[in-house]
């Protein structure tokens, strides 16, 4: 019998871990930033500063445009939330410490991947602005060109476990990690991650040359909450990334839980760091990339992994 | 949750679904109507296999072939919406009055 | 109690589900019946899920989701009115179809009632997915390889007919644009 916590602890602690996330996730983006910089870092402003500057959008005036899609612009950010929390909720703390543990984790998890590109659809098509459903096509190519990458990548991990359960494939990394057996299977992943939350290098749908993409017609606690709920994802991805490729719960001296967040931390660092050293990857070329180069390499990180197990 | 109240669910999914695929002219809202029948299709399924079939595999097996007839039939659509545009300008049912291409 | 949770998100996903596919048909913009039909296959999806068939219910998502974006992107490509600023009513044989619909949904609702299904609910939900997956690899195997080489042709066979270079050169040679006018000259 598969463990599921009862719903109500379910939903206040991945909420909580959701917060949490998104406002570590702040600081660290800013760190990066200061460090890649090399201005000096004054802690105290550090750590208000995500605050600040959500309080600012909290009191700013909400815009609206000409006819918009009201439900529909209303609900993306809460959609994209939701999905978050539901990825999120896959990833176990330890063995016996897991929000949900569903035979199908893996699916869930990719089910809720897949559904971000609605959610992004939503959103820029919604106002009923040009610039704005620009990016929800960026997204909409970006999206159907790293799906299946993704799931390739993501389904070599499940291999050695026997099992789409995110626990038992963690449990199945106590001896070697899958980032060891499946070198190329991290990486592809990383990629992926990177543009499921459109951040850094891949952030085509929101990015500047649109004059903010898909948020450009938003404004005070619209625009915070989604890009709260893109924060959210990108700590989602990281957290199951930790969980499938570098063994989640097991590690040296520490407690599981421990190593799952050292484990989410240290993959978050990479992600956001590639957002202050790399340059954006115009849109054709990432879907180039990712049809001519991601797939077959995924394909033959399956099939290597699937021949070391027979 | 019986068996009845599923396969009346179903059974709206289905009535809905063909009554969109009967009355739609653009192609793609036919599409969705032809999508909602074979979902109709995939629910009453399961419902069967869930409560009356004694859960045999072989019963979702079935399911995932009504999946892969809803992705053909999506990909086909798809490609001849593109192809008929191409050639007749017509996005609509009324405008392919011939068969001849 | 728990039973008492069971039936009442069942009925939210079944009511859900059936609403939002009867919007897909009655509102102003594609796009939103392309939301509405995506918000009615995640309440199947749901359901499927609750009736033990988790891995069918999640891959129906997964699957609609990626289908559902294509048909947007197809939708604001070629058709009229996408965005839904004008109201929409597109419909042929309207009355035929109404009265198809509603007597194949009288006849099969009624079936269920009418005709006495065995009582064999399935013992293990739990070791559903275990069961499909040995399904998959043993017994059904040729089915499950017929399906993947359907897939396969159906994707060779879409990319043949959507080639902008058909057989006899290019496919727009001699297209024509539609009338203005209802009763214009035919095109095509």
């Amino acid at each position: 019998m598969r463990d599921y916590a009862s719903p109500g602890v379910a939903i206040v602690a991945v909420g909580a871990i959701l917060v949490a996330g998104v406002y570590v996730l702040a600081v660290l983006d800013r760190l990066l930033g200061m460090i890649v910089a090399g201005t000096s870092i004054r802690l105290g402003a550090l750590l208000a500063e995500p605050v600040q500057s959500g309080a600012l959008l909290v009191l700013q005036e909400r815009r609206t445009t000409e006819r918009p899609d009201a439900a529909g612009w209303a609900l993306a950010p809460a959609l994209f939330g939701g999905l978050a929390a539901v990825a999120l909720a896959m990833v176990p703390l330890d063995r016996d410490i897991v929000a949900a543990d569903p035979a199908t984790g893996f699916v869930v998890f990719s089910a809720a991947i897949a559904m971000v590109m609605i959610a992004i659809y939503l959103h820029g098509w919604s106002p009923n602005s040009a610039f704005a459903l620009h990016g929800a096509y960026r997204y909409g190519a970006q999206a159907l060109s790293f799906q299946i990458p993704f799931l390739l990548a993501m389904l070599a991990t499940a291999l050695p476990a026997e099992s789409l359960s995110i626990v038992d494939i963690v449990d199945a990394q106590k001896s070697v990690w899958n980032v060891v057996r499946e070198p190329a299977g991290l990486p592809l992943y990383l990629v992926v991650g990177v543009a499921v939350s459109f951040w850094g290098p891949l952030n085509l749908p929101d990015a500047a040359d649109l004059a903010g993409g898909t948020v450009v017609e938003d404004s005070g606690l619209d625009r915070l909450l989604w890009k709260g709920a893109r924060a959210a994802m990108l700590v989602a991805v990281a957290a199951m990334g930790a969980a499938v490729f570098l063994g989640g719960w097991w590690g040296p001296w520490l407690p599981g839980p421990a190593w799952v967040v050292l484990k989410t931390v240290a993959l978050l660092v990479v992600l956001l760091a590639s957002g202050h050293l790399l340059a954006r990857v115009r849109i054709e070329q990432f879907v180039f990339v990712s049809w001519v180069l991601l797939i077959p390499l995924a394909l033959l990180n399956v099939f290597v992994s699937g021949a070391l197990l027979l | 949750m019986t068996l009845e109240a599923v396969l009346v669910v179903a059974a709206a999914l289905f009535g809905i679904g063909l009554y969109g695929a009967l009355s739609q002219q653009s192609f793609v809202m036919l599409m969705m109507g032809l999508e909602l029948m074979i979902n109709g299709g995939i629910l009453a399924l399961a419902a069967l296999w869930s409560r009356s079939a004694g859960g045999n595999p072989q019963g979702q097996m079935l399911g995932v072939v009504f999946m892969t007839v809803m992705a053909a039939e999506m990909s086909l659509g798809f490609a001849l919406i593109t192809s008929v545009y191409r050639v007749r300008r017509a996005d609509i049912t009324e405008k392919l009055r011939r068969l001849k291409g | 109690m728990n039973g008492l949770i069971t039936d009442g998100v069942f009925w939210l996903f079944a009511v859900g589900s059936v609403v939002t596919a009867f919007r897909v048909f009655r509102t102003d913009s594609m796009m939103r019946a392309a939301f509405f039909l995506l918000a009615s296959f995640a309440g199947v999806g749901g359901i499927l899920a609750l009736l033990g068939a988790e891995f069918l219910g999640m891959v129906l998502i997964l699957m609609m989701a990626g289908e559902m974006l294509v048909m947007a992107i197809v939708m604001v490509m070629f058709m009229m009115n996408p965005a839904g600023l004008n109201p929409m009513w597109m419909v042929h044989q309207h009355r035929v179809a109404v009265v198809a619909g509603a007597g194949s949904f009288l006849a099969l609702a009624s079936l269920p009632f009418v005709v006495d299904l065995p009582d064999r609910p399935a013992p293990r939900p739990e070791e559903a997915t275990a069961e499909l997956g040995t399904e998959l690899l043993g017994g059904s195997m040729l089915v499950f390889q017929t399906a993947g080489v359907t897939l396969l042709s159906a994707m060779i066979g879409a990319v043949v007919i959507a080639h902008r270079n058909g057989r006899f050169g290019e496919a727009e040679q001699g297209s024509l644009e539609p009338a203005l006018e209802p009763p214009g000259e035919e095109k095509g």
